[in-house]
């Protein structure tokens, strides 16, 4: 078992897991995600196409509109939404909604550390991420 | 965080349910920040007003506060996803549209303000330098914090009903002096002059900056307030920037020392320039021009009944603004030669907040690059950016031919 532990600082409270979805670009989750079906929609963004459910979401930081508050808690309320939001810096409009949300949330994370497919424990409580990599030894089972 | 005797109060509940669980979300982001204390205003403007933006969950969350409680300060209301008279006439869809109203009506309830728009600052509310406020709409915070001085940061739609609620913000971020200094230093290096051109320096500059702080220094021309609208809006559209210097120019930086240290500045020149129009650069069949976002001021509504007076449009040209700008288009007879053009003022709303078109749009023209960023995910088109004078001639001839 190959789990690496990277200490943050939580921003909001409770445990989740999952699969990775890592990106190294800025989200804007107005403009960049469709609420109802999850699908990250912005052009050319390091991540178009891909759908946000179950996963935790690995990003540096926000940017835009302050729309994304709502847009955040919308997504997770239909079903479609992260289960956990790991960042750089922790910007407040997302944070606000991972608060609605109930969305464990830890930021000031090397997310260089996270790849996409890892497997992934958001520590609110305690700041804590720990990632298990996708081990190449296991892929056959 | 030390919380006064009263605060402390709303915190337990003693001011019923929706003043406690505000009180938490405000705790709750103080305590993330390091704030020491809480903060009092007497001014929000509230956005995740539009149904696009809020969603059921949102309509149910304010929906849910309606019931229990009133804004305990003045909230003005940001633009919202319909043209809240003229829906019907331009198009909206019915299902979207009764959803959008039942969001007003729950604003409405507890006493906000029906600005729906994205320049409160032109309909009266117009914080004074160094006021603590709780504001949303990244390009009106932008604007708030450089422009007047003011002071709020990036507030979401359930913050900014909080901080109405109880009249309070926790003290951190661009509320305190030490996190209003520049980082990053740009040196413009190329004469600006029209809201596009201020609008593809603020791109350029947002995606460097990211949540931090640029200062601009060399900017020669004193810039007009829609061109600090537009930059406004730029910046924090290619980034989440929710303040900026302009040295010279804006109330906080009256020499570059007064807010930057020493440090190596950024470029923006002809090159940097091109390669931001280059993003958004377009030819052939144009179906859609819009200008106003963020929403027109009266003068930029003058400007484009001048140069539509007396033809017609192919495209749909939409020129978005507020209600109360409108007022006055009627009462100086521009809303009526921009009719007779074949083009459309219209209020509350923009293409980044309202339901897709069901028109199926596939070029856009806009002199915003805010918009121009937001439109080809929101709307499914494609964008391009240009000035004012070559909207109004794209819409005329339904065709741009892709000149910079």
């Amino acid at each position: 078992m190959n789990t690496k532990v990277i200490k943050g600082r939580k921003i909001v409270e409770g445990i989740a897991e999952g699969e990775a979805l890592v990106t190294k670009e800025p989200i804007s989750f107005m403009g960049s995600i469709n609420p109802k079906t999850g699908y990250v929609i912005e052009r050319g963004h390091e991540i178009e196409g891909q759908c946000l459910k179950g996963k935790v979401l690995v990003f540096p930081r926000a940017k835009g509109s302050t729309g994304g508050s709502y847009m955040l808690y919308d997504v997770v309320k239909n079903g479609v939404g992260p289960v956990g939001i790991v960042n750089v810096e922790a910007d407040s409009v997302v944070v606000i909604g991972a608060i609605v949300a109930d969305l464990p949330m830890v930021d000031k994370i090397d997310i260089g550390e996270i790849e996409t497919g890892d497997y992934v424990v958001v520590d609110g409580n305690n700041g804590v991420v720990k990632v298990q990599k996708r081990d190449n030894d296991t892929m056959g089972d | 965080m030390i919380l006064t005797d009263e605060e402390k109060r709303m915190l337990d509940g003693q001011y019923g349910d929706l003043v406690r669980k505000s009180m938490k979300i405000l705790v709750a982001l103080g305590e993330i920040y390091g704030a020491e204390k809480m903060l009092d205003i007497n001014n929000v403007h509230s956005p995740g007003v539009s149904y696009r933006v809020a969603g059921d969950a949102g309509l149910n969350f304010v929906k849910d506060a309606s019931v229990a409680g009133r804004f305990e300060v003045p909230v003005t209301l940001n633009t919202i996803g319909i043209d809240s008279e003229n829906w019907e006439e331009l198009g909206f869809p019915r299902c979207f549209a009764l959803k959008q109203l039942e969001l007003l009506q729950a604003y409405h309830t507890m006493g906000a303000i029906s600005t729906y728009t994205c320049t409160p600052y032109l309909v009266g509310n117009i914080p004074l330098r160094g006021e603590h406020v709780a504001w949303g709409e990244s390009s009106a915070i932008a604007f708030v914090n450089s422009v007047l001085g003011a002071r709020t940061n990036r507030e979401g739609g359930p913050s900014a009903l909080a901080a109405g609620i109880t009249g309070k913000v926790p003290a951190y971020g661009y509320h305190l002096d030490e996190n209003r200094k520049g980082k990053y230093l740009f040196k413009v290096d190329i004469d600006l002059k029209t809201d596009r051109d201020f609008a593809v320096l603020g791109y350029f500059a947002g995606k460097i900056a990211g949540t931090d702080v640029p200062v601009f220094e060399g900017i020669k021309r004193r810039p007009t307030l829609e061109n600090l609208k537009a930059l406004s809006a730029a910046v924090a559209s290619s980034g989440a920037v929710a303040l900026y210097h302009i040295v010279g120019v804006t109330p906080e930086a009256p020499t570059t020392e007064a807010v930057i240290g020493k440090q190596e500045p950024i470029r923006f020149g002809k090159k940097e320039y091109e390669e931001v129009v280059a993003k958004f650069s377009l030819e052939g069949d144009i179906d859609f021009v819009v200008t106003g976002c963020p929403h027109c001021s009266i003068n930029e509504v003058r400007r484009v009944a001048q140069l539509l007076a007396g033809k017609k449009v192919k495209a749909d040209f939409w020129i978005c603004t507020s209600r109360q700008v409108k007022t006055l288009a009627d009462k100086m007879g521009y809303t009526e030669i921009i009719r007779e053009a074949g083009a459309q003022i219209v209020c509350d709303t923009c293409p980044v907040l309202a339901p897709t078109s069901s028109k199926g749009y596939k070029k856009l023209v806009t002199n915003s690059a805010k918009l121009a960023h937001y439109a080809p995910g929101l709307w499914n088109l494609k964008t391009g950016l240009i000035e004012i004078e070559d909207c109004v001639e794209a819409a005329i001839k339904g065709y741009w031919g892709g000149k910079v």
